[in-house]
């Protein structure tokens, strides 16, 4: 039953692909900055786990736990540094466009100097060699263990939002910046906070990009980012759920694709773009983001 | 010696705007009629970042090394002048990019005066310079753009320099199949013209064997994620799955066997052989072992040459021993050179269409580390072919062997396999 694996292998791609677009969604929502560098922090992301594997034998799991306080604190700085210079400006989102394509220049290079031009992986085989059967479907130890992280980062990022009082200075920020500040929240302190979550979940999603599309180079950040782009205007810009569902919707494009016409898998999800754009500009579960 | 990109103004940039002016007329600006160029300058753009920088850097590495040989004796012999001149380099970086490469082939041909016309690696960034060669009557010597497409009857100004024609590439990998009666084979390619016309010859070779491929697909060059396309092919159930794509589509469909645990009799990709360090380091031993790819030098030895360094000779001399330290990439820009060295070492004149009728005449003729130089009538290579390699597992890692056709072959094939 080609479809049903191609069902199953969508939602998994899907969750991977919500993970990888989850940090650049989060940044929009809070600052209103498109942080071009995001696909460039994916592929450091998946340098740290090669790194790590390659010379201390770290499992790409445990690496997932590393990367996180460093991203925190990278992504902090980072805001203070020049995400706030940028939020300050009078037209923020066209500032951070020109700011992070600079930021993604710097890091490709930095990158190439750091680790060469050369693709880099992890063997597969560190997830295991025998497929899980699901519904009768021999799926991919790799693909599971990365669909079950991105779960459990928008688990973990929902607790956060809605049950933490962080969280709800976060959402307040979201809805009104104005306001929350007129309440007593410091909007540089949840940026900043924001900001390194967002760079820790694109390291973690770098990490697992090594077993769903083979392996890291340092100038595949463009492509990443477009990939995100797509997958949270599909979603909805602001909405972390939006996020996963836009991941779905596009994992599952690809590989009805891939299945029923392969030639046309590199076009067909962004066709899909297309048309959600222009029947429901929003995205999914988008909220409208500008006033007139 | 390596020019610095630093240009000076005023005199000496309007002395330099005359030079070019007055030399326009002709194909190799620096050559005076009446004597022999100062220099031999080849002009040259390589990738130091972008996609394709893997494989552009260390064929640019070996131009590199044929250039320092030769100056260290003194320069490259012009058989126009009877004499040695020193070469100069003009090298640009194109950052991968077609665009870039479009606006500095023209900056190459236009101003930097340069004698010898060099593209990048591979189809995708020398098909501008196909054009740009034509347009300026510049001979094009292409170093690893194979793709049928670049070569046209009514264009005398490209010579394939490293590899055959992508066409005649996987002659022997579909006479193999045949050899070993496997009747189910799935083909996966990539939608680009080097991919295209691989397939379309394995398909066309097993046509006359009377084997129908059950899978036959192209995907999108840019395709990274192989795992439900391998399901859809296990689902025709093949003895013989090939991957015809470049190294970032072996590398994950290489991984997604791997990971999906499927077992076909035969597997076979493009890349392995030719960059095999960076693929293997990237899908580990397992998933490379008694898997199949093309056979290409350093793994295939020419020791027995008439120009130049023979296999050995460079491993020992570019890779200080190790051919560990020698890829593919490596061997087709030093052999760029030693084409370049041919042409001057024996036109009698010097100019673009002198250099294209000396390699002509030593076409079928002379031999080198890259094995046996032959043109056809379009400037593409049909020598230089490819054998069947198989990846043998050892204690540390695996072996390249050669394993078909039998005449050059130095392992037995193991199919299917273990």
């Amino acid at each position: 039953m080609l479809w049903l694996f191609a069902l199953i292998a969508g939602v998994l791609f899907g969750l991977y692909y919500g993970l990888a677009a989850l940090g650049l969604n989060l940044i929009f929502g809070v600052m209103r900055m498109v942080n071009l560098a995001h696909g460039d922090v994916i592929m450091l992301g998946g340098f740290a786990a090669v790194l790590l594997f390659d010379h201390f034998g770290v499992n790409p799991l445990i690496t997932v736990l590393l990367v996180i306080p460093p991203s925190l604190l990278v992504g902090y700085l980072t805001y203070y540094l020049l995400g706030r210079r940028v939020q300050r400006s009078r037209d923020p989102e066209m500032m951070s466009l020109v700011m992070f394509f600079g930021v993604s220049q710097v890091i490709e290079a930095v990158a190439v100097i750091a680790f060469g031009n050369n693709e880099a992986s992890i063997t597969s085989a560190v997830f295991g060699t025998r497929p899980f059967s699901i519904a009768g479907q021999g799926v991919p130890g790799a693909w599971l263990v990365s669909a079950g992280v991105g779960l459990v980062a928008l688990v973990l990022l929902f607790l956060y939002l809605y049950r933490t009082s962080l969280g709800r200075a976060t959402r307040a920020i979201m809805s009104s910046p104005d306001e929350a500040r007129a309440v007593g929240v410091n909007p540089d302190r949840i940026s900043a906070l924001t900001f390194g979550i967002g760079v820790g979940l694109a390291a973690i999603a770098g990490i697992l990009s090594l077993f769903m599309i083979g392996g890291t180079t340092p100038s595949e950040g463009v492509d990443l980012t477009v990939t995100a782009f797509a997958v949270i205007v599909l979603g909805g810009l602001g909405s972390p759920m939006g996020t996963f569902l836009g991941g779905i919707v596009f994992g599952l494009a690809l590989m009805f694709t891939q299945t029923y016409a392969p030639v046309w898998s590199g076009f067909a999800p962004f066709a899909i773009l297309l048309v959600i754009m222009l029947l429901r500009p929003t995205g999914l579960l988008g909220r409208t983001v500008r006033s007139v | 010696m390596l020019i610095p990109r630093t240009r000076t103004v005023g005199l000496a940039a309007l002395s330099a705007l005359l030079t070019v002016g007055l030399a326009a007329c002709g194909a190799a600006s620096t050559t005076a009629s009446s004597g022999a160029p100062k220099d031999i300058v080849i002009g040259t753009l390589y990738s130091g970042s972008g996609s394709f920088a893997n494989s552009s850097l260390p064929e640019f590495q070996g131009l590199k090394f044929w250039i320092s040989q030769e100056n260290a004796g003194g320069g490259v012999y012009v058989k126009a002048f009877n004499k040695k001149i020193p070469i100069k380099l003009v090298a640009l970086n194109d950052q991968s990019s077609t665009t870039t490469a479009t606006t500095e082939y023209e900056q190459l041909v236009t101003q930097d005066n340069i004698n010898i016309f060099v593209p990048d690696f591979g189809s995708v960034l020398t098909l501008p310079a196909v054009t740009i060669a034509q347009e300026h009557h510049m001979l094009l010597f292409d170093q690893t753009a194979t793709g049928s497409p670049l070569f046209t009857p009514g264009n005398q100004y490209i010579v394939l320099c490293d590899l055959p024609l992508s066409a005649i590439w996987p002659d022997p990998l579909a006479h193999f199949i045949l050899a070993q009666h496997i009747s189910r084979v799935a083909i996966l390619y990539g939608a680009n013209d080097f991919d295209a016309t691989q397939a379309a010859t394995v398909k066309s070779v097993l046509a006359q064997g009377g084997v129908t491929p059950v899978y036959y697909q192209a995907v999108p060059t840019a395709t990274t994620s192989y795992g439900t396309l391998l399901h859809d092919i296990a689902a025709t159930n093949p003895q013989a799955v090939l991957e015809l794509g470049y190294a970032s589509n072996d590398i994950p469909f290489l991984q997604a066997v791997q990971q999906g645990g499927y077992h076909f009799g035969m597997v076979a990709t493009a890349f392995p052989g030719q960059e095999f360090t960076l693929i293997e380091n990237a899908v580990g031993k397992a998933g490379l072992s008694y898997t199949y790819t093309y056979g290409v030098p350093p793994y295939i030895k020419f020791n027995n040459v008439s120009e130049g360094l023979g296999t050995n000779a460079f491993i020992a001399k570019f890779g200080h021993g190790n051919i560990a330290n020698v890829s593919f990439e490596n061997v087709a820009g030093y052999n760029t050179g030693l084409i370049i060295q041919a042409a001057l070492g024996h036109a009698t004149k010097f100019t673009q269409l002198g250099m294209r009728a000396a390699l002509f005449a030593l076409s079928g003729h002379f031999t080198t580390l890259d094995g046996a130089f032959k043109l056809n009538s379009e400037g593409g290579q049909v020598g230089e072919l490819l054998p069947l390699a198989q990846l043998f597992p050892t204690a540390t890692g695996n072996e390249i062997k050669i394993v078909y056709p039998s005449a050059s072959a130095d392992h037995a094939p193991v199919y299917p396999a273990p």
